[in-house]
């Protein structure tokens, strides 16, 4: 066989001039002359002068297509010289062949934006999904198409367009798929996005189906959700803290409209701060991170709270066992700009004053109630302005004061945060974001007795700012890019007490100040129906800088010896890293694909948590001099497929994460230990990794919703100053976690939700032996292991009820039936011992189960109008 | 105070769970806790080695004041070798303590000990290191208290990393008062509170003061370890102070085991498994190169 002559010459006759077409005209003619068809996606075309890139591949098949095809050798010199035209690349930047529909995808009842719609174009399927503000932009050649809007529970819509001279603008208001409308076929649904997309480990819930599902004493409890996905465990029963594959607490990043919610949780964790009446949409990505999020290693649960009805003014709230809720919201300026207020507040205090609780009651004199308060207001600026103000408020209260004596205790703890958020739209294709954000977290302690009092006090501070562009220069890339710099305020750990006009030297406050600044770059790149790549990368840059004092501590006394000062801006110690951030899907077919994913992350602020379960006082502290940033790298692969018309979403992922650089205090270590100096002092390193596999079999469709995550899993640590430097697992290493979630929709009255969960159970360190010293000492052996001993495993099932009222005029409700822990399991919380010594001088000890939540029923009511 | 503190954060946390916790006994299933061999053993420089030996019990269940006294081990085989001798050592009848007239401690010398009892075998080893006596000691008042206080020392630690040193104390005067009146303060040689080692590892090859309290036995019910006398010195106690320089296991034994009797009990502190250097057992085989000073506190 004759090889085509295909060298590549640069001769001035231009191709380009003559041909005042798009690339499909050229694409036609190559089709009419040759009566081989290009295959589109074979094409870059960016320009309407046409300049092409081919792959390897491609150019071996139209080395062919010339040869086979017996083009006349003018054309192929022609074809041949845009190939390699400089000025060919340089029209790129001047005319284009290309335009570009863009818009807001926003529900129709109450203008809330819709975040992850399907939009896309009916003809060749390409398309886009919208950013977390509606935003969505498709680039593509000039034509005639049919732009389709699909989102999951709302009725699709379809319009015809044409693109030509100009770009469009085109909003979409979609309306609720209820099930007065079920009958409707939603057709040409672009339902496959989990096959589709290149993300790994990603989960969007809504916060109507988690209202549906059972909840604990009747308290809508999104992070308790999130926990029953594959991959994430529960710290255990009254416990916010999640593990995301290995990861401790602090390794997920919890936004509330961008801010750093530094602690999620209520009442020792036994409810979460977020109000499930405030929140429009939650994602959580606990695999391959995108550039654009960082700061944590194991995940990142990003919550957005809702932004108030533009149409129509509406109140909705409940009451439960627990608390109550009222949610206001409704239009400024009908259209463009609108208000929601949203409080909750737990009335447990009322129940325990006078007349509930005798005065010789333990109870008697303690007051205890959390409360919250979300607000938010947007302002449509113009088409491409808008402007977001949201804040929350959230505080726990604790106070004790003793019935028989002047002893009291005040212990007030909680989150403030504020973001403010502009949106531009700078041109239809690139997209703008600048957010300001404040965040706080605090907790205080103050006691006293008479003249005495002391105070314990801990927080962190953060001031962020916050830029993020997305540029959709066509359907085949998504580019975000971006800054962030925080500056971080800490306050680790201080006290300070006084005596009647007396105040004792307890060392000065302790305050670490930090920057922390990151740039990223993140393509989302479709090179063709077969391979998707996602890729980024993102530079982070963390310094502690002064005002610092280093305590040098005395080995022995744990008092400081020595001190180093830092002055006031001074960098203690400066960390830049480099931050990879790989993906990428192969489509085997059109329901079934493979990923693929490779993560980097460095965490420079850290959790020093002893216990393990998420108390209000465990402390932020930063990198230092002494603290290394923690270091993490995840691989993760999966299998995804869609089985009955994407009915049912299955995947199995297999993950292994290393971390490096890890903290625990040191062994032995007790709170008081330390007051006033550098909590870091107290830290050993080490590290630890994870692996597991996840399965995970989604029904989304149908009367019958809900699924089923599996997760078998390892997590093990390495650290020189524990466990005589041997590995150990860590008390939430879980080999086994099953979660079943089920929602019945029996008809426009009757919901009914259960779910169970199964959890190996978490391990502990617990004495096998003892033995006497001579000096009196009783030394208790663990037999060389820490946490040797596995609690029982932890499962149990809860099942809840709604029923949906009559609708009257515009007033909506329903009642919320829920049973938590249906069949009365007594899963342990602590095991403890007790010893008992009786006169003869014996000795007994005996272990002690506590279980917190029996079978506790609920009832909440619900209202809308 | 800061005792306190935590003791309030607990009640917090028992009345939350309280709410509706419910609580019962339970078995726990820890691997099976066969006796282990317990070694209390030391060689001093110019001192004959001293073992005592005892069995350890399970955690669980009754202890009674007559298995804690029968829990010594007799008639083991106790051999210590040093290099060039290995001497097989006498039990002194009764409780099981075990010595020797052969060797006696000298700085430089390693002693590798073998227990071979109730069918299991244990071995250790510990060196003699050169003394590394106190520059100075003295006593001085704390804060405002007028008559109670610390002893203070200053000591240059030698250039060399690795250093470990132990601190031991006893009042060898007699009560002029109280319910002990007429007794001695301290039977023994006591471990300050706060713990009785260090190491060199932040301070190596620097010279500085250092002070520590007086220790109390654990369980102790004496009067001075309950009252304002708590940890401190008096005006007028002759304090015989024992510093010793002694050997990594040695060091991380009593580090890990005092902190582990300090923390212990306490549901907000991690673990504290002790490191001991008896392989196969429990326990420690240390040798002491100590210097004694004497001062009168005033």
């Amino acid at each position: 066989m004759k090889k085509a002559d295909f060298k590549l010459k640069t001769t001035k006759i231009g191709f380009k001039k003559r041909a005042q077409s798009s690339i499909f005209n050229l694409q036609s003619s190559i089709a009419t002359l040759t009566q081989f068809n290009i295959i589109y996606s074979a094409f870059r075309c960016l320009t309407q002068s046409v300049y092409c890139t081919f792959a390897p591949a491609n150019r071996l098949q139209l080395n062919y297509l010339f040869y086979a095809s017996s083009l006349s050798s003018e054309f192929r010199k022609k074809f041949c010289t845009f190939l390699r035209s400089p000025t060919a690349l340089l029209s790129f930047f001047r005319q284009k062949s290309t335009h570009t529909v863009s818009g807001y995808v926003i529900e129709k009842a109450t203008g809330e934006s819709l975040l992850g719609a399907n939009v896309y174009l009916k003809e060749n399927l390409k398309g886009t999904t919208t950013n977390q503000y509606g935003f969505y932009s498709i680039t593509v050649p000039d034509g005639d198409y049919t732009l389709v809007v699909a989102y999951l529970g709302f009725i699709s819509q379809e319009v015809p367009i044409t693109l030509k001279t100009v770009d469009i603008t085109k909003s979409f208001s979609l309306e609720s798929a209820s099930i007065e409308t079920k009958e409707v076929t939603i057709n040409g649904e672009k339902e496959d996005r989990n096959v589709q997309s290149a993300e790994m480990g990603r989960q969007k819930l809504s916060v109507e189906k988690i209202k549906t599902l059972p909840a604990f004493l009747g308290e809508v409890d999104i992070l308790k959700t999130i926990q029953l996905l594959p991959g994430v465990s529960s710290a255990g029963e009254g416990n916010s803290g999640f593990y995301v594959r290995g990861g401790g607490p602090d390794q997920n990043l919890i936004l509330l409209d961008e801010a750093n919610v530094y602690n999620a949780a209520h009442l020792f964790g036994f409810f979460s701060v977020f109000n499930a009446d405030a929140v429009q949409n939650i994602t959580l990505t606990k695999g391959n991170m995108p550039a654009n999020y960082g700061g944590r290693l194991s995940s990142v649960l990003d919550i957005q709270m809702k932004e108030g009805n533009n149409q129509r003014f509406g109140v909705q709230g409940g009451i439960g066992f627990v608390s109550s809720r009222l949610t206001i919201e409704g239009p400024i300026k009908k259209d463009t700009s609108s208000f929601i207020v949203s409080a909750r507040r737990t009335f447990i205090d009322l129940f325990m004053g006078k007349p509930f609780v005798s005065s010789s009651s333990n109870f008697n004199g303690n007051k205890y109630y959390f409360y919250d308060l979300n607000a938010k207001v947007n302002y449509r600026l113009s088409d491409k302005d808008r402007l977001f103000l949201s804040g929350y408020f959230g505080r726990d209260v604790f106070r004790f004061k003793s019935s028989n004596s002047d002893f009291t205790v005040n212990i007030p703890w909680g989150n403030a945060t504020a973001t403010a958020r502009w949106n531009h739209l700078f041109h239809n294709q690139l997209f703008l974001n600048t957010s300001l954000i404040f965040t706080n977290y605090d907790f205080s302690f103050e006691g006293g007795q008479e003249e005495f009092s002391f105070k314990l006090f801990s927080g962190i501070k953060d001031y962020n700012v916050k830029t993020d562009f997305t540029w959709l220069p066509n359907t085949q890339h998504t580019v975000k890019f971006g800054m962030n710099y925080i500056y971080h305020v800490f306050i680790p750990n201080n006290a300070s007490a006084r005596s009647g006009d007396v105040n004792f030297n307890l060392g000065d406050i302790v305050r670490q100040y930090a920057h922390d600044g990151a740039v990223y770059l993140n393509d989302n790149f479709e090179i063709n129906d077969k391979w998707l790549l996602d890729g980024g990368v993102r530079l982070t840059l963390f310094d502690q800088v002064g005002p610092f004092d280093r305590f040098v501590n005395d080995p022995i006394t744990n008092t400081p010896t020595d001190t180093i000062h830092y002055d006031a801006g001074q960098s203690v110690k400066a960390y830049f890293h480099v931050e990879p951030r790989f993906a990428a899907r192969y489509s085997i077919n059109h329901v079934s694909s493979l990923k693929a994913s490779y993560s980097q992350n460095y965490q420079y602020i850290h959790l020093a948590s002893l216990s393990g379960i998420s108390l209000p006082t465990d402390t932020w502290v930063p990198s230092s001099d002494r603290v290394k940033p923690q270091f993490g790298t995840q691989y993760a692969l999966g299998y995804f497929r869609n089985l009955k018309m994407n009915m049912y979403e299955t995947s199995v992922e297999v993950y292994y994460k290393e971390m490096k650089d890890q903290i625990e205090y040191q062994e032995g270590f007790l709170p008081e230990n330390q007051v006033n100096g550098n909590l870091d002092n107290f830290f050993v390193f080490g590290k630890g990794w994870s692996y597991g596999a996840e399965f995970f079999f989604k029904k989304a469709k149908g009367d019958l919703t809900g699924w089923v995550g599996y997760t078998i899993a390892w997590t093990k640590r390495q650290f020189a100053d524990l466990n005589l430097g041997n590995t150990f697992y860590p008390k939430y290493d879980r080999r086994h976690d099953i979660s079943v979630v089920l929602t019945y929709d029996l008809n426009a009255r009757w919901t009914f939700g259960a779910t169970w969960v199964y959890a190996t159970g978490n391990l502990n360190t617990f004495p096998e032996r003892i033995y006497l010293m001579s000096n009196g000492d009783i030394v208790e052996d663990y037999g060389g292991q820490r946490n040797n001993y596995r609690l029982p495993a932890y499962h149990r099932m809860d099942v809840s009820a709604t029923y949906k009222i009559k609708k009257h005029k515009r007033f909506e409700s329903s009642w919320n039936f829920s049973i938590f822990n249906v069949y009365n399991r007594y899963n342990p919380y602590i095991i403890y011992f007790d010893t008992a010594y009786d006169p003869n001088g014996k000795i007994t000890i005996q272990a002690k189960q506590i279980s917190l939540f029996p079978l506790i029923p609920s009832v909440t009511y619900n209202f809308k109008f | 105070m800061k005792k306190n503190v935590l003791k309030y954060i607990l009640t917090f946390a028992a009345i939350t769970a309280l709410f509706t916790a419910c609580e019962k006994n339970v078995t726990v299933e820890v691997p099976e806790a066969k006796p282990l061999i317990v070694v209390e053993g030391v060689i001093e420089t110019g001192q004959h080695p001293l073992i005592l030996l005892t069995s350890s019990l399970p955690f669980f269940g009754e202890i009674s004041t007559s298995q804690i006294l029968a829990n010594s081990i007799q008639g083991a085989t106790v051999v210590i070798n040093d290099g060039t001798i290995s001497d097989t050592l006498q039990q002194i009848p009764g409780f099981g303590v075990y010595t020797s007239t052969i060797i006696t401690g000298e700085v430089g010398k390693t002693y590798k000990l073998t227990v071979t009892a109730n069918g299991q075998t244990v071995t250790s080893s510990t060196s003699i290191l050169p003394a590394i006596p106190l520059d100075s000691l003295w006593f001085k008042v704390d804060g405002n208290k007028d008559s109670l206080g610390f002893a203070w020392a200053h000591l240059t630690d030698p250039d060399t990393l690795g250093n470990c040193y132990r601190w031991v104390a006893q009042r060898i005067n007699h009560y002029t008062y109280g319910p002990d009146s007429g007794k001695i303060k301290d039977s023994t040689f006591i471990s300050p509170v706060g713990g009785s080692v260090f190491e060199d590892r932040y301070i190596n090859g620097r010279s500085f003061d250092i002070s520590f309290p007086r220790g109390a036995f654990s369980f102790s019910t004496k009067e001075d370890d309950e009252n304002e006398e708590k940890f401190h010195f008096k005006k007028g106690d002759t304090i015989v102070v024992k510093f010793s320089a002694i050997d990594r296991g040695c060091f991380d034994f009593w580090r890990t085991e005092e902190s582990q009797v300090s923390s212990n009990g306490n549901p907000f502190g991690s673990p504290q498994p002790v490191h001991s250097n008896i392989t196969g057992g429990l326990g420690v085989w240390g040798g002491y190169s100590p210097s004694f000073d004497t001062i009168i506190a005033q």
